[in-house]
This record gives C-alpha cells, structure tokens and sequence, in this order.
C-alpha cells in the first residue's frame, strides 16, 4: 500500500475532479482516475452534467472494470465539459479544471481533468474519452501523452453517451509506457457493446512507425508558436529514422462540418433519456403534464453548449433537412476514410500538429463564438470522424506552455502509435508543470 | 435557419428557451450552417451502417440471466408500490 | 372503405430483445428490468439472434423480400413509458417488404414487416401522474403493416384472425396470456384516413373500425371534411376520439442506431425453413393428392402431424387408401400417436395395400401400435365393436338404404351403437367401424 497524496488539496488547486476518495492510502497496485461520463459503483457520475446530480450508477463501465482488475485504485471522477460537449472543459457544471502550467488557461477538452491529473500527480493514469478530439487536445494542452484507440477497440459499455458513433475510450499519462500498458488493458470484446466485438484481435507489439505524411492543409492557420515546434518535432522524427513527406488530402476540411452534424444528430437523441425522470435531478412535481415536466427539467439543467447542440442536432435529423445534413455527413465520413487509407497505401501514419494554438487564457476563450471554438478541433476531428487511432505526444513548448505532435495510424494500427510514443520518449525532453502546492 | 426553425427545434426537443436564448442560438446555429454548407462540395460515397468500421452480425443467445437487482436498480428512483412515478399522462 | 392495418405482435422470445432480461416470470412490477431495458445512461444495446431469426421466420411466411442487409434506426418522442425516449425499430430496411397474405379468395399486400421493442406499460393514478412498469420494456415486437386492402371491419377482422393463426402456426406463439396483439387502424370512407392508435384484441379493432367508419360518414353526409388525424380509441364506452396530442411523422427524426451495427439477414433467412400455414397445407394437399378441400381440411384441423402422415402414408401407396385409414383407425387413436410410430404405421398400411392384411387386420394393428393394446385384446375389442355395428346395422336395415344417399344416415346407427357400447369405446372409433360396415355393405 503507498499513501495516496493530499488529493483534497491538489483539486483546491487545480480543480481537476468532480468526485475523488477520501482514502489516504491506494489500496491497489497502482492509482487511475476515470473520465466522469465513465459508470461507477462507488462514485457518482454525472457527465459534467447538473441533470445527471445524484446519479449513482449501479454498475461499472467495462474500462473502470478492466482497471480494477488490472490492479488499479480508482482515486476519482475527473472534470469534464457537460456530456463532453467542448474544447476547454469550460463547459462543466462543476467548475473549470486550470492548466498545470498556467493556471489563467484551460486544460483542454473535453477529457481537461483527466489530463491535468496525469499531468500533477505522480504515477497517475487516467481514463478519458474522446468523441472529437477529447482525449489529445488536453494532453496537449498539459503537456502528456494521450491515446484515443481505434473505434470498438475498448468496449463503451458504461460509457454515457455523447455519439455512439464516435465515442472512444482511451489513456492519458505522463509516461508513453503507461499508454503501451493499460490501453491493452482496458481493450477486447465486450459482449455489452457490440462495436467492441468488431476489432480483429489483440494490439500488436509496439513498433515505431517508418514513415508519416503530414497533410498540407494541416500545417495552415496555426500560431506560430504551434507552427515552429512542429516543424521541430519532424525534424526530431527524421533524426528517429522516419521518413517525413508532405501530402495533399483536401478532403479533410469536410470532416469538420461533418462531425458536427453526426455528433449533434446522435446526441440530440442520447440527451432525450435526460428529463427529471428515472435517474439524476428528479424532484419536480409530477402532476404536470409530461411534455412540460420533462421540459422544465432539460430547461433549467442542460448547460448553454448542451442546448444548442441539441438544437443543431435535432435540426439536422429533421425531415426535410435530414438528407442535406444527417445523411451527407454519414457520406462525407466515408470519402474521408478513402482519403486516409490512400495515404495509408504509401504512408504508416499521418502527423500533424494536435492544436492549432497552445492553450489560450479563459478570458479569450470567453470572446470566442461557438463556430470558433468548433473550427479549433479541426486537426484533432478527421481522425475521430473516421474511428482512426491518434496519439498525441508533448513535442515542444511555446512561451512556457506544451505543444502537442498528433500521429494518426490506420484501424487497428495502435501498435504503431504506441511504438513511436515509446520511442519518443527516449529523446524528449519533459518538462514538469509548476510545483504543486 | 430563421427563428421558426429554432423553435421548432426547441419543441421537438422539449427545451424552453428564453427570448434571449432564441436569439443567441438563432445567430450562433445560422453562422455554423451556413459553415455547413460546404458539404453542398462534395458528393460523398455510398455508405451501409453507421459506424467507422464495420460491424456486423454480432447477435446474443436467447438465453435469460440477471446480475443487478432490481431494489439497486430502483434505488435512486421515485417509486410507488414498486413501479416508478412519472409525470401526468396527457 | 380503405383499411389498412398496422399489427403489432410479440415474439415468443426467453429474453428481451435488446438485453438478457427474462420477458415472463415475475409480474411484480419493475422486477424484471436492467440498466439496458430502463434506459440508464451508459448501457447499451445488443440484439437477441432469436428475435431476428422470428422476425425473419414471419417475413418469409408472408413472402416479403428479404433484403441483403438490415439495420435499426433510432425513432425519437418523449413519453413516459419509452424510457430512452427513443424506441429502437426500423426505418429505412425493414426486415422484409411486398409480401402478401390471402383471406379466402382475396390476397391482402403486406407493405412491410419490421422489428422494434416494446415500451414499458403506464397506468394512471387518481391525480393523473403515471406509473410505470418496464416490465414490458424491450420485449421484441414485429410489426405488420398492410396496404389499405380491406375493405370492411368484418374482414380486418376476419384477415386479422386468420393471420394471426398463420403467426401461431409458424412461429409458436402462445394461444394467450399477456402477449396480445396490438393494432393501428388506418380507415377511409372518403378521401382523407384517419389512424385510431393501439387498438387491443381482435373484437375491439373491429368494433373501432365499425365506429370510425360511421363517424367519418356522418362528417362527410353533414358536408363536413373529415381531418386527417391520430385518434384514439375507448373501449368501455366504444369510441374513436381525437388524440389530444398530435404526433407527427417529421417530428421523430429518425436516426440509424449506430450501437448496433448491421445483419446480413438474406443468409440468415435462407437456412430459415417456414412451416406451412394450415390453410395453405389443407389446400395444397387437396389439389396434390385430389382428395378434395373437405377431407383436406378435415386431417389438418385434427392435426397438422395427422396431414404429415397422411401425405406419407399417400406415397407408400395412394391417396384414397391414406385418407381411408387416417380418417379411420389413425383419427380414432391420434391423442396417444407419436411421430416415431410414423414408419410403423406406413408399414402396416403398406401391407393391407399389397394385399397382405385384411381391412380388419389392418385396422386392429395400427390400433395396437398407436395404443400400445395387446393385438390380441385389440383384435377381441374391434371383433366385440364389428359384432355390435353389424347388430345395429342388421336391426336398421333402411339406414343402408339412405346412406347409399345420404352419409349422415350412419349417424343412426353410431348412436345406437355409442349407447350399447356405454362409453367402452371412442366415438372416433365407432364412427370409423359403422363407416367400415356400411361400406361394405353398399
């Protein structure tokens, strides 16, 4: 048994959990903390989610489970934008996790707690999810290594839903050996989630890629912060024996709109089960009708992000509508997946950077437009449009704060991320975040 | 999309929203469709299934089993005589 | 009139359709329930191969198209007793399409057959609120959906009760019991059709039917227009009324369910062997055999097995010999037959046919097998019964006479027979050993 440390005052600090435990001691071979949109029996979960206050699940998602018996001490629920709805964890009902090398910005998001935990506390793995680019946008953001797996490559079993078809449970660490060894933990056939059952078998041995293509339409718009340390971190991979070539996929740029549609049309229908009924906030009074009680309740506690993606979604499932928005997408999805495996005929993996800017101060996220803030995922959404494993890995630092390198790979393909992590590693220099309190 | 739309969406979707709500998100979802329009550019391919890989035939036996109870699985609810309470039937 | 029918129908599955939940058992309310079944975030759906595979059984019977691939797609309204406030069912590739079912003469087009769950069941307290029990929640259903073909409420009912005979027959539904069938009523007397939603039982959608056909033609007398509209039905005081809320088919924005993934169902269907519905084995069998649509009917109505073992019997030597000793020795003992006499039977009749048994021997044979009596006791109690028969037969000598005429003359010498006899043997059993008399005779 190791102590745990005083996690009472690393969240004061840095906010990073909506629940954690009480224990001074880990009573397990090693500590993780788990996404809140991640089932537990022994913390509520609520998704970042004011409708979902109180819910306290009956069963464990199949990852939490899978950690457990991987020898895991589940320490806590990390903060999360409401149902992951955002790119700044800004969107919680709970409080905004602060960035462990700044704490005037973001940790990124939706997984911002997550990845600010595996960035301060030692020896910390953490489960988080990403439906857009949840998982490597905060670990670029704090300066760790993520892992979003291939779609169906972890069973969502427990998993509250965002977008079904999107969704990815995956690892954020400080260290690249913990994503080679827990993400082949938590992965493999669930009977409880058919899409688990789809993956053709186990996660290769790492082995580090031979060669990326890096889309010319990715290295456009980016803060010249972003752009130098990039160009820094191909360099470092030719020095690794990579072979690094430039490749036109402009299809990419209809991932964006494309994602959004699938994601909100899918979510508008996840939200609908939310409504004052069952499980979550529930004391409303039952003798209105039930449009206006369910009504009453989804008004008053579905944040501001969680409305309008409702609304966009419903909109683009409408009939009328549906053919122009719900279906085009599901059609650009699969020309994007063309794109991606023409260049996998030539190429072991796409590299680009994770984000566009480095992490920016609340206050301008805060003048910021919803459509901005949708545009800022456009590196980290083609690869979770089309269910592609992708890696982000701390490539640089610009003006203090960590810059990430995002590695793409084909389906099934994460023995070659998780290679090229371990081999990373080897020749990067790390930085630690500010001293803990 | 014009206000009408937006509160239609917000009926379909049970979601009441305030005259300043309407507004905002009357502005904000116009500038992202009007972004979407882009998808007009390309045809796309032809598509089965809704998932970025495949999956199919995966199918369970007819074989009934439970593992939670129903007392824990009713626990956190509003109940009567051991069904759950909702609100008035139209 | 238009009427066209939406049928809802449980499948007779162990478990529910999306989760391992057993579908009977335990009534106590909210006892037979799961994360997945009362829609608690995080669970997810997978689906039962037996209800696809019942679905697909029924498909084929109406002989729908099978298409090669199938999906489900999310249908979105809010209700309290639709726990996800999604229902689970099918959209865009219904399990099949154009099939068709025959009521006598008149072949009814099927539109489409699909499969969806069942949502929990409310009922309503004093002050109005709900309470509900998810019980029924994801029960696997199949819905049937008709073209607007029948043209009266006694014949929705009439193709109503047939079908559902046919789904019995074919898939093992229970005769009762809890899963009961369930229907939407589309009807138009003029130009615009009403729907009267969830209609239960088969009286009840006639009795609806009848109503709203009245109603509309009152409107339409009255110079009024009848409004296209939802309605519901209220079955104490037997009417179809407006349903307050209306619901309308853009409003559900229909999504493919992405938990799921697809079926290849045309494999699957293609090793699915459909049984025959009664009707169609009773007249197949009457124009293959050229026995005529009676006795046809009459071997299938006893059991579908005796129709088997006659059309056995019938090739191991014709069919006028099969009909005569199915609807004669086989009938009489056929509660105590079991289908591994089978071979024993075409064998006995196979001789009496070669000329090896006489009619009495053969009769007194298959009555030992089937019933397991001693041949000799069996042949002293047919000897006791021919002895008594052709003692009734010699006291009623004009019966003879009028039966060369009229069959039904034998029936005088049945009950004479019945009442010496004082209940030793079956009426089957007499009724087979007076035929035998009197035919010799003639």
């Amino acid at each position: 048994m190791t102590s745990l440390p005083d996690l009472k005052a690393v969240n004061d600090r840095y906010r990073m959990f909506v629940s954690f435990t009480d224990a001074e001691e880990c009573d397990g071979e090693f500590v993780f903390s788990a996404k809140d949109n991640l089932t537990t029996r022994d913390f509520p979960s609520t998704a970042g989610s004011r409708i979902l206050e109180g819910y306290r699940p009956p069963f464990d998602a199949t990852p939490v489970a899978r950690m457990r018996e991987a020898g895991g001490f589940l320490a806590g629920k990390t903060n999360m934008d409401e149902f992951g709805f955002g790119t700044f964890s800004a969107n919680s009902a709970f409080g905004i996790p602060l960035n462990p090398y700044d704490r005037e910005r973001s940790c990124g998001g939706s997984s911002g707690g997550a990845a600010c935990a595996a960035a301060v506390l030692e020896d910390h793995v953490a489960l988080g999810v990403s439906t857009g680019g949840s998982i490597v946008c905060p670990a670029s953001f704090c300066g760790v290594y993520g892992i979003a797996p291939t779609y169906g490559r972890v069973s969502r079993y427990g998993l509250i839903d965002y977008a079904n078809s999107l969704d990815k449970v995956g690892i954020l660490s400080a260290k690249a050996g913990d994503l080679a060894k827990y993400l082949p933990a938590i992965s493999g056939k669930d009977p409880k989630d058919p899409t688990s059952c789809a993956q053709p078998g186990e996660i290769g041995t790492p082995k580090k890629v031979g060669s990326v293509a890096v889309p010319s339409e990715a290295v456009q718009g980016l803060s010249k912060g972003v752009m130098e340390s990039f160009e820094r971190a191909l360099e470092s991979l030719r020095s690794m024996g990579i072979d690094v070539e430039t490749v036109d996929m402009p299809v990419l740029r209809y991932a964006m709109p494309a994602y959004y549609v699938l994601a909100t049309s899918e979510a508008s229908t996840n939200l609908a089960r939310f409504c004052g009924m069952r499980y979550g906030q529930q004391d409303g009074d039952l003798t209105l009708g039930f449009d206006d009680y369910f009504t009453s309740f989804r008004s008053k506690y579905f944040g501001d992000e969680a409305k309008r993606r409702i609304l966009l979604g419903t909109f683009t499932r409408m009939v009328g509508y549906a053919d122009r928005y719900y279906s085009k997408a599901l059609r650009v999805r699969a020309s994007v997946i063309s794109e991606y495996k023409k260049v996998y005929s030539r190429f072991d993996a796409v590299a680009t950077p994770t984000m566009p800017f480095v992490s920016p101060r609340f206050d301008e996220i805060a003048g910021m437009s919803a459509l901005d803030v949708y545009k800022a995922d456009f590196l980290t959404i083609p690869p979770n449009l089309t269910g592609m494993p992708h890696l982000s890995v701390p490539c640089g630092y610009s003006d203090g704060m960590p810059v990430g390198l995002m590695l793409t790979a084909d389906h099934w393909r994460e023995d070659l991320l998780l290679g090229t992590a371990l081999e990373w590693e080897k020749g990067f220099d790390m930085r630690k975040p500010e001293v803990m309190a | 999309m014009d206000r009408e739309i937006v509160e239609r969406a917000a009926r379909i979707a049970h979601l009441d929203l305030t005259a300043d709500e309407l507004d905002r998100y009357e502005k904000d979802l116009t500038e992202i469709l009007d972004h979407f329009q882009m998808l007009d550019e390309i045809p796309g391919e032809d598509t089965e299934g809704f998932t970025p890989v495949p999956v199919e035939d995966v199918l369970r036996d007819d074989v009934p089993s439970s593992e939670i109870p129903p007392e824990e699985l009713l626990r956190d609810m509003r109940t009567y005589d051991g069904y759950v309470r909702g609100p008035k039937l139209s | 009139m238009k009427i066209g029918l939406e049928i809802h129908v449980q499948l007779p599955t162990r478990s529910k359709m999306f989760c391992s939940c057993p579908t009977e058992g335990n009534d106590t309310p909210n006892s037979r329930v799961c994360p997945t079944c009362l829609g608690m975030p995080g669970s997810k759906p997978v689906l039962n191969r037996k209800a696809l595979e019942l679905g697909l059984t029924l498909a084929k019977m109406l002989g729908c198209t099978i298409p090669e691939r199938t999906w489900f797609s999310r249908k979105t309204y809010f209700y309290p007793d639709l726990c996800k406030h999604f229902q689970i069912t099918q959209y865009d590739t219904p399990i099949g399409e154009k099939g068709s079912f025959k009521v006598g003469d008149k072949t009814i087009r099927i539109t489409r057959v699909h499969l969806e769950e069942d949502p929990g069941k409310t009922k309503r307290v004093g002050d109005g609120t709900a309470l509900v029990d998810y019980n029924r929640s994801g029960i696997p259903l199949v819905e049937i959906v008709t073209e607007p073909d029948l043209s009266s409420p006694a014949e929705a009912r009439q193709f109503l009760s047939e079908l559902l005979a046919a789904i019995r027959n074919t898939i093992d539904l229970p005769e009762d019991g809890d899963r009961s069938v369930r229907c939407d009523c589309n009807i138009s007397v003029g130009k615009e059709r009403c729907e009267v939603k969830n209609v239960t039982g088969l009286k009840n959608v006639e009795n609806c039917l009848k109503y709203e056909a009245v109603r509309q033609l009152k409107v339409l007398k009255a110079g009024g227009k009848v409004e296209r509209e939802t309605r519901r039905y209220d079955e104490e005081r037997k009417v179809t009324l407006s349903a307050r809320k209306k619901e309308f088919e853009a409003d559900y924005g229909y999504i493919g369910e992405p938990d799921l993934g697809t079926y290849r169902i045309a494999e699957i269907a293609a090793s699915i062997k459909v049984r025959e519905t009664p009707t169609a084995m009773a007249s197949r069998i009457a124009s293959q055999y050229g026995i005529g649509e009676k006795a046809a009917k009459q071997l299938v109505s006893t059991s579908v097995g005796l129709a088997e073992l006659f059309e056995e019997i019938a090739g191991a030597t014709d069919p006028h010999t099969a009909l005569t000793w199915c609807t004669g020795a086989v009938s009489a003992c056929w509660k105590q037959y079991d289908p591994s006499m089978r071979d024993g039977v075409v064998g006995i009749v196979r001789e009496f046919a070669s000329g090896d048994l006489t009619d009495t021997e053969c009769g007194i044979r298959i009555r030992a097998l089937i019933t397991g009596q001693d041949p000799g006791e069996a042949a002293q109690a047919a000897g006791d019964l021919d002895a008594l028969v052709a003692e009734a037969a010699d006291a009623n000598p004009s019966v003879l006479e009028d039966y060369r005429t009229n069959e039904k003359a034998a029936n005088r010498i049945i009950g004479a027979v019945m009442k010496k006899a004082g209940g030793k043997y079956s009426s089957a059993e007499v009724v087979a050993a007076v035929k035998r008399c009197l035919d010799s005779r003639l």
